[in-house]
C-alpha cells in the first residue's frame, strides 16, 4: 500500500475509558478484550451502575472471567459464544436509557457484531467506544455474491460461498461491519500476487 | 447567494406581540421545496438601510404554494422585528433567501422530543409535519409565559394530540428536564429552541446525564446586540466602514456595497467568517460557532452578530 494512503472509512479504535458523564455503562467484551475490561476497572469503579457481558475464549482462547468476578462490582455474564451475549445484549438495549454509555472490546468482528445490534434501537456506532483486541482479522464481504466471510487473515482469500479468489480492501461498511472483497484475477484468471498472511 | 421575490399573502395577529407572515411567490409558481426546520431570511427595506433577519418556515414541508413565518416583537429590537409589525402590509414585495436548514431532524432516531420556549416554537412546526409524515415517535413540550401569549397551541392541539405538553410560567407549570431526560428510551434525540438559558439547561442536563452529543440538537438564532460604534478596515476591499452602534458588521459592509457570504446571520452556520489581519484584542464575539479556542486566538470573527470595543480591526475581506 502507498505511505501516507488513508481511506475515511477505515475505523479507528482507541483504549476503553470511562465517560465521565453518564447515568450507566454498558461493557461487552470477548476473549482478550476482558484484559481491557480489567483496565477500564483499574482506572476506577464508576459511581454509575455498571453491566458487563463477557465471552470467554474470543478468537484467542482467552479466559479473564475468574479475574474479572473478583473485580466486576455487580451484573457480570459469563458467556460460552457470541449469539447468546448478542441476544442479551437486545434485552438488555431494550430497556435501558439514555445517558447509558457503551463500550465494547474483542477483534473487530465482535465490535461490530455489537455495533450492529445496538444499532437496531438507534445507538450510531460512533457513540460506542471501541477497543480491537484479540486479532487483526477481518470480516470480508464478497461483492459479487454478498457473502460474509469471518475471520479473513490475509490479503487475498477465496470467497466460501462463490469461490471467487477476492482481495481485501482497506474499503470498510460501517453498516455491514465487514470490509470489501473485490474479485482479484477479472483480467487475467489465475493471475495475482502471493497471498500472505497480513492480518493475524 | 441567490433570492426568491415573493408577495405578503397575509398577515395575522396571533397573539399580542406575536405576527403570523404568509409569502406567495410573486410569478404565482410554487416555491422550493423544504425539509422540516428550515429558516429564510427575509430583508427588509427600511429608510436608510436592509433588516436581514432569518425566520423559521412553519408550513407543512408538503406544501410550498406558501411559505409562513411566525415574528415576535421584540422588546429591544434593533428594528428588524419592529419593522416587521409595523411596515409591512398584505400586498408588499420582499425579498426571501432560498430555505436552509440548520436544524434537521435526524432521520435515524427512533424517538424525538422537541422542546420549545415562547416564539421557540416555529421551527417545530414544520418539524412535526415531517415527523408526521414519518411516522415517528415524538413529544412536544412547549413552555412560555402565559396562554395569552402562546402561539399555535390550538393548532398544535389537533395536530399533536397527547404528544403536546404544555408549560405555562404563569400557572406555575414547570418543566422538569431531568425526569424528561432521564427516562427516555435508547434512540431518542432531543431538540430545543427558545430562550437562551433554556437552551444551555437542556444541553446541561443532557449532558450530564450521558446523552452523546449526536442526539442533542440546538437552534439558537442570537440577534446581534447593540454595541459601541466602531470602525473597520477590509484589507482587500481597501476601504475603512464605520459599524455605528444598533448595526451589525455584516449589515454595515453590505451597505457599504459588498456582498459578503452569510447563510443565518445569527451566530450558527458559520459561513460568514471572515480572517482577523489585525486587532488589538477588544473583540466581542457573540457567535456559538468558533471553538473557545478559537475565539481566544482572535484570528477568526463571525461579523453577523460580533463586534469589537478595541480602536483597531483589520479584515480579510
Amino acid at each position: 500500500m502507498d505511505r501516507g494512503y488513508w481511506i475515511r472509512s477505515k475505523p479507528a479504535y482507541t483504549s476503553l475509558t470511562w465517560h465521565e458523564k453518564a447515568s450507566a455503562h454498558l461493557v461487552l467484551a470477548s476473549g482478550m478484550g476482558g484484559m481491557a475490561v480489567l483496565k477500564l476497572f483499574q482506572q476506577m469503579q464508576p459511581a454509575q451502575p455498571v453491566t458487563v457481558l463477557y465471552e470467554k475464549y474470543g478468537q484467542n482462547a482467552a479466559d479473564y472471567s475468574e479475574i474479572l468476578q473478583k473485580v466486576v462490582p455487580e451484573n457480570l455474564y459469563i458467556y460460552q459464544d457470541d449469539d447468546l451475549l448478542l441476544e442479551n445484549l437486545k434485552e438488555e438495549l431494550s430497556v435501558s436509557r439514555m445517558g447509558l454509555r457503551i463500550y465494547v472490546a474483542g477483534s473487530e468482528g465482535f465490535i461490530w457484531d455489537v455495533a450492529k445490534t445496538a444499532a437496531l434501537f438507534g445507538v450510531e456506532n460512533y457513540d460506542i467506544m471501541k477497543e480491537q483486541t484479540d486479532t487483526l482479522a477481518r470480516t470480508v464481504y464478497c461483492v459479487h455474491c454478498k457473502a460474509m466471510n469471518k475471520n479473513v487473515t490475509t490479503n487475498i482469500t477465496k470467497c466460501t460461498s462463490c469461490e471467487r479468489m477476492l482481495f481485501v480492501r482497506e474499503h470498510f461498511s460501517r453498516n455491514l461491519g465487514a470490509y470489501m472483497g473485490l474479485m482479484v484475477d477479472v483480467e487475467t484468471p489465475g493471475e495475482f500476487a502471493a497471498i500472505e498472511e497480513i492480518y493475524p | 447567494m441567490s433570492t426568491l421575490n415573493v408577495k405578503v399573502a397575509a398577515i395575522e395577529q396571533v397573539t399580542p406581540l406575536i405576527k403570523h407572515f404568509t409569502f406567495v411567490n410573486e410569478d404565482g409558481s410554487l416555491l422550493p421545496a423544504f425539509s422540516g426546520g428550515s429558516h429564510v431570511v427575509v430583508a427588509m427595506e427600511a429608510e436608510g438601510r436592509t433588516y436581514r433577519n432569518a425566520y423559521s418556515l412553519m408550513g407543512s414541508p408538503a406544501e410550498t404554494e406558501a411559505y409562513h413565518i411566525s415574528v415576535r416583537k421584540q422588546e429591544n429590537s434593533r428594528g428588524g422585528s419592529v419593522f416587521m409589525h409595523e411596515n409591512v402590509t398584505v400586498g408588499m414585495s420582499m425579498k426571501i433567501t432560498q430555505p436552509v436548514n440548520l436544524f434537521a431532524l435526524s432521520k435515524l432516531g427512533h424517538k424525538h422530543i422537541l422542546i420549545a420556549g415562547g416564539i421557540g416554537i416555529t421551527p417545530f412546526m414544520s418539524q412535526i409535519e415531517d415527523l408526521k409524515m414519518m411516522g415517528a415517535r415524538f413529544e412536544l413540550h412547549y413552555a412560555f409565559r402565559a396562554y395569552q401569549h402562546a402561539a399555535f397551541v390550538n393548532e398544535l392541539t389537533e395536530k399533536c394530540g397527547d404528544s403536546l405538553h404544555c408549560y405555562a410560567d404563569s400557572q406555575g407549570d414547570r418543566l422538569d428536564l431531568n425526569e424528561l431526560l432521564s427516562s427516555q428510551p435508547l434512540g431518542t434525540h432531543v431538540y430545543v429552541c427558545g430562550p437562551a438559558p433554556m437552551v444551555v439547561a437542556v444541553l446541561e442536563t443532557a449532558r450530564t446525564l450521558g446523552w452523546p452529543e449526536s442526539s442533542i440538537h440546538n437552534e439558537e438564532f442570537t440577534s446581534p446586540p447593540v454595541g459601541l460604534p466602531f470602525k473597520v478596515q477590509l484589507a482587500k476591499s481597501g476601504i475603512e466602514v464605520n459599524v455605528p452602534g444598533e448595526m451589525s458588521m455584516l449589515e454595515a459592509i453590505e451597505a457599504a456595497g459588498l456582498q459578503p457570504e452569510y447563510l443565518c446571520r445569527g451566530g450558527v452556520c458559520g459561513r460568514c467568517e471572515l480572517n482577523v489581519l489585525e486587532n488589538d484584542g477588544g473583540i466581542e464575539h457573540n457567535d456559538h460557532f468558533l471553538s473557545e479556542s478559537e475565539k481566544a486566538s482572535c484570528r477568526k470573527i463571525m461579523p453577523c452578530v460580533s463586534r469589537t470595543k478595541g480602536k483597531h480591526l483589520v479584515l480579510d475581506l
